[in-house]
């Protein structure tokens, strides 16, 4: 299925010259709009808006047991910096993240180019790559802790072969935070290699036509034609995965290592958790969630404003 | 299923075409092989499970039985895949008025929205938890399927990409509905709603894998075990773990095998639609 | 269609939100307590029943709830409703509700969570309802972490004492017997270091981040008679005995004869029976797994080893009962508690002695219900003896540290075992954690 409109429209962008639009159809336009949006906006602000000024206020108060607030103003955000465990965990999330995000592009797009070609089976291949994606993280958690078991995980055996002695690959600080990386790419990696392969799918043939006829090879094919055409595409990966990295992180932590061994997986969103509902510092906790929304706001809006709101655009 | 196309293949594969084939074999085998030790690990003992091993020594279909006999597994699989569907349903309906509005209506104030509506994206479930919870106590959703499916349905994710799609469409052909006299709930039910078959069928299967894997949330909102979704019933089945009555890793290994079967035959079934389709269009320029 | 972001927009948008945040801050003060009425029944939440899965050890202790509930709905007005919550210990489901100020009428709750819930102003104070020969029943040190100020806030259902298991088989091919079993510190890991194969473990102690990892290494520390806070409230976790338990652990995983992670996924029964390891740290509960699903494997236990000058000591934790101060009929609710298992009536020592040698393997916390079962036989298979004459004298209850003392020390095993860090620098910085802690803390003492 092609996603052209039809083919006799024309696909040249054309700012739409819309004579003298009337007061009453541009009222109608807007009265319109409200209502196309009232159930996604009134449901946004009650569910998540709503809940996140009220994390704010609570942010505000010290909490302590069930229903004692005093309140402390920004006490809560000065002792987010003499904090030494959260100067730990925002070093820990920083890795995880600029680990996970190129890491995890680069192997999502080099699946895509693989899948791209007229190998025999493609479609078994596409199909196998995606299928880790479509299981819960409780499961993914379950299977990779016995499969990742010091005496009997069929990792070991199978590196064994190769004469690499047996590693506790959750339960040794060095290993655990690339431990936790490796499985949540194993998940996500069709995902990301179906999108990228639908930008891949969207470049014109005759780029490449055009190339081998000059001779080119396969290496500035890439430099020269798919790299800069599929700028848009990964550039949508790269952002919703940093999102996902940041927030979905907290999934995959809970169920795979609780943050352990020895704080090493403790990254900020399996922190607030922790503050939240091992501590019962819920005040604290809130000024934390609040501030990682605040860094996360103005990284996107340094985001949206480079790429004139979110439209990806060629060339700039 | 590849070694079917195998023999298919008439043409001679060239050497590079060759290093691809294994590299895309091995790279199946990394992807499939836990799936593989899953399913296996549904057919051990009890005993034998925790062992890690890949065949089940003495195969048995015990614990496929005990689930279905001894816990009222088959009611939470419906459960979750009523919830899952109703939400799918709701949220694409709901997701992709949003994003016709944002794409193609002109008011004002239509960029503050769309920041606004972005920003959610940026919070995340234990930052709001609590006040969460606060709040569909006091709309009385606690302990219901309301609690489970209202909440789960406002995402900005599925809004934005819609929105992207949606800006890509040339503005003749409503322009010219909209002479035609039509209103802007017909051109957005008989026009744009066709027009974006793909990118819905997409996020159909986005949507209600999301939805059917969700796990801490209904753990918090559901009290009564008629309502228990999937991902507690495997919680259910962890607990034994922890709770004095032993280990029972094998009905949690069975457990997960039946959780993920359905998600994955879905995908199975619409995964050629699904590649074909997820063209990002709306990236394009 | 230009769809530029401009910044005024931005603006406008922070702008509404600071709106919303001021819109915010006044319904946080509005958020009420739904206000109860008493002739709703009282919600019970618990991990026992009415629970779904079905198996021989679910259904046997469901059935010993279910009696009570029905027979206490039999016979008063105020009727009691079970709520089943799956994964009770590691989901925040009882915090959310609390924290929210929707919490259940009546609960479980562990020593590790006592404090919180205290502290937090929820409890209900049970001594009013009790008898003064009840709480004299309670063997000695069984109540003492469920108290504050001499009254009672939560009452002990079982004990659960804490020994070495070991594989009589593997014992029996290293030809050892009874007479080898390990006194000493030194002579535990030696002997590991013996029967430790590439696929076996010799000793193993819980190396898994948590609340049981806490529970389990405690006795070691107390046994040189070290502690983490004093009598007089003051951090007391720096000292010889601390750092020489740290070291315990750190020297099992360097020398290679405990795991970092867990073996046979935690399942002891399965794991010795398998021979992935041949001693392992756990406690009483795991007999009647045994006697369920392996009941052909021979296993023996013998006592915590003792440190050079130290003194053999365990520990034992234990579910409590307790009752929601700002629930819908407290005073109910504190009568339920004390008539399933803290009062003199002969239905209630029953309950208890049911609930420890029939529906479970537990050491009764009560004498009048330790007699009961031992006269009724509950104690007469070789181990279950020996867990009642050898282990537990020498038991001290759980501590119920707050979350901070418990995260403190939780950080030490961790850093000590398994990041390699020094133990005496790790016993430093845990102590003066809990020091700074200790110095704003407001509460009930520290036990």
């Amino acid at each position: 299925m092609t996603t052209s409109v039809a083919p006799h429209v024309s696909r040249t962008k054309t700012v739409a010259t819309q004579g003298k639009p009337g007061l009453s159809r541009k009222q109608r336009e807007g009265w319109a709009a409200a209502l196309f949006l009232a159930p996604d906006v009134i449901g946004l602000t009650v569910f998540v808006g709503i809940p996140m000024i009220l994390s704010f206020v609570l942010s505000l108060f010290q909490v302590s047991g069930f229903g004692q607030y005093d309140f402390v103003g920004f006490g809560n955000y000065q002792r987010i910096f003499a904090d030494p465990v959260f100067m730990s965990s925002l070093r820990t999330t920083l890795i995880y993240v600029f680990v996970l995000v190129p890491g995890g592009f680069v192997v999502s797009l080099l699946l895509a180019l693989l899948v791209k070609q007229k190998l025999p089976g493609v479609g078994f291949f596409r199909t196998a790559y995606f299928l880790p994606f479509s299981i819960s993280i409780v499961v993914v958690a379950l299977i990779w802790r016995f499969m990742l078991d010091e005496q009997v995980g069929v990792v070991n055996q199978f590196l064994g072969w190769f004469g690499i002695p047996p590693q506790a690959w959750l339960g040794n600080p060095n290993l655990a935070l690339g431990t936790a990386i490796a499985v949540t790419i194993w998940v996500q990696m069709g995902y990301y290699m179906v999108i990228l392969l639908g930008g891949l799918q969207d470049i014109p043939l005759e780029y490449y036509e055009a190339a081998r006829i000059d001779g080119a090879s396969a290496w500035s094919n890439f430099r020269h034609i798919t790299w800069p055409l599929l700028k848009p595409t990964s550039f949508f990966v790269l952002l919703t995965s940093t999102v996902a990295a940041l927030t979905g992180a907290f999934d995959m932590i809970y169920v795979l290592t609780k943050g352990g061994p020895a704080n090493s997986t403790n990254v900020l969103i399996f922190y607030i958790y922790q503050q939240a509902f091992q501590y019962g510092e819920y005040g604290y906790a809130a000024a934390i969630g609040t501030f990682l929304v605040v860094i996360m706001l103005i990284c996107s809006t340094a985001i949206f404003l480079t790429t004139r709101g979110g439209r990806f655009s060629y060339g700039d | 299923m590849a070694t079917e196309t195998l023999v298919r293949t008439r043409r001679k594969m060239r050497p590079a075409t060759v290093a691809q084939f294994v590299v895309a074999v091995l790279v199946a085998i990394f992807a499939l092989f836990p799936l593989l030790w899953l399913f296996t690990g549904g057919f051990k003992t009890q005993t034998e499970a925790s062992t890690g091993a890949f065949w089940p020594a003495h195969p048995t279909l015990d614990n496929f039985v005990f689930i279905f006999t001894q816990v009222p597994f088959l009611r939470y699989m419906l459960n979750s895949f009523f919830v899952s569907a109703i939400v799918t349903v709701v949220a694409l309906l709901f997701h992709s008025m949003a994003a016709y509005a944002l794409a193609r209506l002109r008011f004002r104030g239509r960029d503050t929205v769309f920041v606004l509506v972005f920003s959610t994206l940026l919070v995340t479930a234990p930052v709001i938890l609590i006040p969460l919870f606060v709040i569909v106590r006091e709309l009385h959703m606690l302990n219901n399927y309301a609690g489970l499916i209202v909440p789960a349905l406002f995402n900005a994710f599925g809004i934005f990409l819609l929105r992207q799609y949606y800006i890509t469409i040339p503005k003749e052909l409503e322009e010219a509905a909209i002479v035609d006299g039509c209103g802007h709930w017909r051109v957005y039910w008989h026009l744009i709603l066709p027009l974006s078959r793909p990118i819905l069928a997409s996020l159909t299967v986005f949507f209600f894998l999301a939805n059917w894997n969700a796990f801490i949330w209904p753990l918090i909102v559901i009290a009564d075990d008629k309502l228990f979704t999937v991902q507690v019933g495997l919680q259910l089945l962890q607990d034994q773990v922890t709770v004095g009555g032993g280990a029972n890793w094998s009905y949690l290994l069975a457990g997960s095998t039946l959780t993920a079967l359905p998600t994955m035959i879905m995908f199975f079934i619409l995964q050629r639609r699904l590649v074909e389709s997820i063209k990002t269009s709306g990236l394009k320029s | 269609m230009a769809t530029g972001i401009s910044r005024r927009s931005l603006l406008k948008a922070g702008a509404t939100a600071v709106g919303a945040a001021a819109v915010g801050a006044t319904a946080l003060a509005g958020c009420g307590k739904s206000a109860a009425t008493s002739s709703e029944p009282l919600q019970f939440w618990n991990f026992y029943t009415p629970n779904p899965l079905r198996t021989p050890t679910s259904i046997a202790q469901g059935g010993w709830f279910d009696t009570y509930i029905a027979d206490w709905n039999k016979k008063n007005k105020q009727q009691v409703q079970a709520v089943f919550i799956p994964n009770y210990t590691n989901t925040n489901k009882l915090q959310t509700a609390f924290a929210a100020g929707s919490g259940p009428d009546i609960f479980l709750i562990s020593p590790g969570d006592f404090l919180r819930y205290l502290n937090g102003g929820v409890l209900m104070d049970l001594t009013p309802f009790m008898t003064k020969e009840a709480i004299a029943d309670y063997l000695p040190g069984a109540l003492d972490t469920r108290m504050a100020d001499g009254k009672v806030y939560a009452l002990p259902m079982e004990q659960e004492p804490l020994a070495i298991y070991y594989s009589e088989k593997v014992f029996e091919q290293a030809h050892l017997s009874e007479a080898d079993l390990p006194k000493t510190w030194e002579d535990l890991l030696e002997l590991a270091k013996k029967l430790q194969t590439p696929s076996r473990y010799g000793m193993v102690f819980e190396p898994v981040q948590g609340y049981y990892q806490n529970f389990t290494w405690y006795p070691w520390m107390w046994q040189g008679g070290g502690d983490a806070v004093g009598p007089n409230g003051q951090s007391v976790f720096d000292s010889k005995a601390a750092i020489q338990a740290l070291q315990l652990f750190q020297d099992g995983v360097n020398r290679g004869v405990s795991p970092r992670t867990p073996v046979a996924a935690g399942d002891l029964p399965a794991g010795l029976d398998k021979g992935q390891a041949a001693m392992w740290q756990s406690g009483i509960w795991n007999v009647s797994d045994f006697r369920l699903r392996l009941p052909k494997t021979k296993y023996g236990i013998f006592r915590l080893p003792t440190p050079p000058g130290g003194r053999y000591a365990t520990i034992a934790g234990g579910w409590a009962f307790c009752a929601n101060k700002n629930g819908r009929n407290p005073e109910a609710a504190a009568k339920f508690c004390v008539e399933a298992v803290g009062s003199m009536s002969p239905d209630s020592v029953k309950r208890v002695a049911d609930w420890c040698t029939v529906a479970k393997s537990d050491i009764s916390p009560r004498k009048s219900a330790l007699d009961l079962g031992t006269a009724r036989g509950g104690y007469s298979s070789p181990v279950m003896k020996k867990f009642k004459d050898d282990i537990y004298p020498g038991t001290r209850g759980e501590p119920r540290y707050p979350p901070v003392i418990y995260k403190a020390i939780s950080d030490a095993i961790q850093n000590t075992m398994l990041a390699g860090h020094k133990a005496a620098d790790e016993a430093e910085i845990a102590a003066a954690s809990i020091d700074a802690y200790l110095k704003s803390y407001e509460g009930a003492k520290i036990l």
